[in-house]
């Protein structure tokens, strides 16, 4: 009886607590009235500990002694940029929401095809230029371009240049420069890490790594021919640029905000004035030195016919690198349409051939057959992929077609092998199984619309009820006190905010 | 005389109230990063990393190696508790933790990890301490040729974690290899088999798949056999049932064994501490007295990742201080930490800040002894929750693998991936088909598939089988397919012979 009774005392009070927390919450929104009211997130493309999340985070850091409220990072990676880009533009133009930018994200609009587009950001500050670096291995002793120049022109010799990704910045700074250096026996290999490359220089796998001049610190068998920038940098002093030896290049990785288009002029003023304060702040500058940046501030004009002149520039650059092609061929008919149709084909088969042999279905040859007509969908996606053969190397269909071969075979096997089974007997249902699976799904697309604090205790409380538990007390201690302690875990020790809802923001 | 000389400046550097107070703070807190589903060791290190900003360096280093090693003992926890892997390491520890949990010996299994982690843990320290500059060379004699045929290695695995039915292992198998081909291709800008999907043009994220596999699959299956009925508090944690000292004595050779693998896998960059934990387990299996208990609740099975996991923290701490490259994740944020404090990773840091080199050394010894003593405390607290009714249990699950595959990159997408590789893990379950080499599949595909390119990109075919580490890996992943059906035949051999 006690027992009880302290278990409803206790579940009043996780009630209570809970209320309260809702009430913290979700009651001072919608009440701002002059901007900055609440803290300002800055999204950013990449990982924590990257070049952008760097310098995004030193900004917030020395933003916080200028300004009223907070800046807060947020590392929203993915599709080289684009998910960053896209949650942007998915929400409110209210000013509370900034993106990190690189000059990255030229290409990748470019060459992904994307619906969003640079014209749906507002450029309101460019803050570094990072120069790019051609980067070797000591033991190759080039000490300047005329070295390096030198080693390509040797006879039956290809300069093996490297670095992360195709039709990537690096890769085509090393186009640009193989140009202005007027080179022409070289290769670009994609090592597909920063990381990776700089180990197969240090292995002196290659002639030129293109990276950026951080890329050499604490590696003393590497060191850099030369910048792209118009001066030296002051913490590499020994390290010439391009224009002392006569050739006209300055290319540089930039790093500034964007806003999406629409917000209030109030927002704009605000941050543009914060971030101007953050440039001749003593830390910023120690950080650039660190970092073997330019600290490089450019307002929203300047900064906007940058992008003008780089995206046209980005565009030559990619065109001539092939990259700019459809890879994949327009297919007239709807994939799902024919995902079905091979589906209906394949299980036709297997009936013919359950026929044939007078055996039922059985289990074995349902998840056969189903991974046999993903298996020839993929094949089928496989037969679409178009390559220029100008770019290609390695097909990108042949470890897919080797995995998808393998597949068919084996379940081919598994169907014949299975003849001797009995058909499937099961002795529950699956229906408890389906209906969960429908309150998950439910429970997804209602988070998003009224948040993660409303819809977790009703999901918990439905599902211990579906699954026929009944003590009310405990079920309210555990469905509310989770939400309490995920709140705790979560916005209090790790800083990530669970969502709030669309609805209510 | 030099590395006890350093080791010294370390201890000086080291034992002071910040920095011993940033590893208390980051046991506590990665051992939660860790049992959490969907934290993993990185993004557990990378949340820690802004905290780091005002510290000084070596109190941010402790704090965040501390986060790092005890982040890789707190995913067994849950893999134990309820076959959900808290961290990608700790999938192995599933096999054998979660069957021993079923029987009734959850302690049993929670003490086995945690004892392997802190030795695992313990021996990489002391390999890192002795012979990080051999090993830096190991690190960076591995090229393409040889990261491919790691991968192939390690899908020779399978043979051993197939089950009853190899047939079905190789398919479950080849579905991870063929779904980790969805996203962008490894050489041209462009993304395969995504129909345009945005959120599928980068490909399946990682951990939400291994969340819904394991965790979900389980979930749905049990839920089908009907095994939430039973009402009463779960009779089956046998709490007398002790573990003895002696039996933990036994498992000395394989912990040793899969310390080192740990940490030699872990030294290599990219390779990762994850694929350590199935080449520890395979191995484990293949000496073992009792291979037939690998997979029904075998101690060695537990013991055989766990240590190999925190092995190899201290092996990915190799490439990192001795090169400056990051080898995993997590060592890329702790690059990004040490530069924040003005250091470059590399070989002149141990000439350079030696204090504080081997004051991480040292912090990660007492880290381990630290994260021993949590863990036994907190082993009481994970056998109530494992003991609590299934229907009360199964709802939170289900929760929290909804919030973990959501924050990996706060994608609503994420947690649809989770919930369709949880309903088609529950699928195969039904037909008998195992899980784990999808997952196996997923971890080795992109490996192999970016390694073979690259490879016949910069030379020919016959490089694999004339450059001597790729060779000597190729034949040891034919051995290694073999094993188990030769041992099969060997052992039936004997008893016709008998």
């Amino acid at each position: 009886m006690f027992r009880m009774k302290l278990q409803r005392y206790i579940a009043g009070l996780v009630v209570t607590f809970y209320l309260v927390l809702l009430g913290y919450l979700y009651l001072h929104i919608g009440q701002e009235k002059s901007f900055p009211a609440r803290p300002i997130a800055i999204i950013v493309h990449s990982k924590p500990g990257s070049a952008i999340d760097f310098m995004a985070r030193k900004v917030a850091e020395i933003a916080r002694k200028h300004s009223d409220v907070a800046f807060v990072v947020e590392n929203r990676t993915g599709t080289q940029g684009l998910v960053a880009m896209q949650h942007v533009l998915d929400m409110k133009a209210d000013g509370y929401t900034l993106l990190g930018v690189t000059k990255s994200f030229l290409s990748t609009v470019m060459v992904n095809k994307s619906k969003v587009s640079m014209n749906d950001f507002l450029f309101i500050a460019n803050m570094v230029s990072d120069p790019e670096a051609l980067i070797a291995n000591k033991s190759r002793n080039f000490y300047s371009l005329e070295d390096l120049i030198r080693d390509a022109g040797r006879e039956d010799y290809t300069q093996v240049w490297i670095g992360p990704g195709t039709g990537s910045r690096d890769h085509l700074m090393a186009m640009k420069c193989w140009k202005t250096l007027e080179i022409h026996n070289t290769q670009w290999i994609d090592y597909k890490s920063g990381p990776q490359a700089v180990l197969a220089l240090m292995r002196d796998e290659a002639a030129v790594y293109v990276g950026n001049p951080a890329d050499v610190r604490g590696k003393t068998g590497l060191g850099i021919i030369s910048i792209t920038s118009d001066e030296r940098l002051t913490p590499l002093p020994d390290v010439p640029t391009f224009k002392e030896q006569g050739y006209d290049m300055n290319e540089s990785m930039w790093r500034g905000f964007a806003y999406k288009r629409g917000v209030p002029e109030e927002a704009i003023r605000y941050v543009t004035g914060i971030l101007q304060k953050v440039v001749l702040d003593e830390e910023w500058i120690n950080y650039c030195n660190e970092s073997f940046v330019f600290s490089n501030f450019e307002g929203k004009d300047e900064f906007t016919q940058r992008i003008v002149d780089e995206t046209a520039e980005t565009n030559h650059y990619l065109k001539k690198a092939g990259m700019l092609v459809n890879y994949i061929k327009e297919s007239s008919v709807h994939p799902v349409i024919i995902f079905i149709l091979i589906a209906l084909a394949v299980f036709f088969s297997i009936f013919a051939y359950n026929r044939f042999h007078t055996h039922r279905f059985n289990y074995d040859q349902i998840v056969a057959g189903g991974i046999l007509s993903i298996s020839f969908f993929f094949l089928h996606l496989t037969f679409l992929f178009q390559i220029p053969e100008s770019v290609v190397i390695t097909s990108p269909s042949l470890m897919p077609r080797i995995w998808i071969i393998v597949l068919i075979l084996l379940s081919v096997l598994l169907i014949f092998r299975s003849e001797s089974n009995k058909p499937v007997t099961r002795l529950t249902s699956p229906g408890t199984v389906l209906i969960i699976i429908t309150l998950l799904l439910i429970y997804l697309v209602t988070m998003q619309w009224i948040g993660y604090y409303i819809t977790t205790p009703v999901f918990i409380l439905s599902a211990m009820y579906l699954l026929t538990y009944r003590k009310i007390s405990i079920m309210t201690i555990n469905a509310f006190g989770f939400v309490l302690f995920s709140y705790l875990v979560f916005n209090e020790l790790l800083h990530i905010d669970l969502p709030l809802g669309w609805w209510f923001l | 005389m030099g590395i006890l000389n350093n080791l010294w400046l370390g201890l000086q550097e080291f034992g002071q109230f910040l920095p011993i107070m940033m590893m208390l703070i980051g046991v506590v807190i990665g051992i939660i990063v860790g049992v959490l589903p969907g934290l993993s060791p990185s993004i557990g290190v990378a949340l820690m990393l802004p905290v780091t900003f005002g510290l000084d360096p070596i109190s941010a280093l402790v704090l965040l190696v501390s986060v790092y090693l005890s982040s890789n003992y707190g995913g067994s926890i849950t893999a134990i508790a309820i076959n959900t892997p808290g961290t990608p390491g700790a999938v192995a520890t599933t096999f054998d933790g979660y069957e021993l949990t079923k029987k009734g010996k959850p302690l049993h299994a929670l003490l086995t990890s945690l004892t392997a982690s802190t030795v695992g843990g313990l021996v990489g320290t002391i390999i890192l301490i002795l012979f990080s500059v051999p090993l830096a060379k190991l690190a960076l004699s591995f090229e393409s040729y040889e990261y491919f045929a790691l991968g192939v290695f390690g899908l020779t695995i399978i043979s051993s974690l197939a089950g009853k039915s190899p047939l079905k292992g190789f398919i479950s198998s080849g579905i991870g290899l063929l779904f980790v081909t969805i996203g962008f291709d490894t050489e041209l800008p462009f993304s395969r088999f995504s129909l345009g999907i945005p959120d599928l043009a980068d490909g399946i994220e990682f951990i939400p798949a291994l969340i819904g596999l394991f965790a979900l699959g389980e979930i749905f299956y049990s839920i089908e056999k009907g095994d939430y009925k039973e009402k009463k508090k779960s009779a089956r944690v046998n709490l007398s049932d002790k573990l003895r000292v002696k039996q933990l004595l036994k498992l000395k050779s394989v912990i040793m064994k899969s310390s080192v693998i740990g940490t030699l896998v872990g030294c290599i960059p990219g390779a990762g501490g994850t694929i350590a934990t199935f080449i520890a387990y395979d191995q484990a299996k293949s000496s073992s007295k009792h291979p037939e208990e690998f997979g029904h609740g075998s101690l060695e099975g537990v013991a055989a990742p766990e240590a190999a996991n925190n092995g190899s923290v201290g092996g990915a701490l190799v490439p990192l201080l001795t090169l400056g490259i990051p080898g995993s994740a997590s060592t890329a944020v702790l690059i990004g930490a040490l530069m924040i404090h003005k250091l470059d990773p590399g070989p002149e840091l141990f000439t350079k800040e030696a204090g504080l080199v081997y004051g991480i050394f040292i912090s990660l010894f007492f880290a381990n002894i630290f994260m021993f003593l949590i863990g036994l405390l907190g082993n009481k607290l994970w056998i109530r929750i494992i003991a609590a009714p299934k229907s009360l249990l199964y709802p939170i699950i289900l929760a929290l693998s909804f919030i973990g595959s959501y924050f990996i990159q706060n994608s609503v997408f994420d947690v649809g991936v989770c919930i369709a590789f949880g309903i088609m893990g529950w699928l195969l379950k039904r037909g008998d088909f195992p899980t784990a080499p999808v997952v196996l599949g997923l971890i080795l595909g992109k490996m192999i598939e970016e390694n073979l390119r690259l490879s016949l990109v910069k030379g020919e075919w016959i490089e694999f089988f004339t450059r001597p580490g790729s060779l000597i890996i190729i034949l040891l992943a034919v051995i290694s397919f073999f094993m188990p059906y030769i041992r099969k035949k060997w052992l039936n051999f004997g008893k016709n012979k008998k």
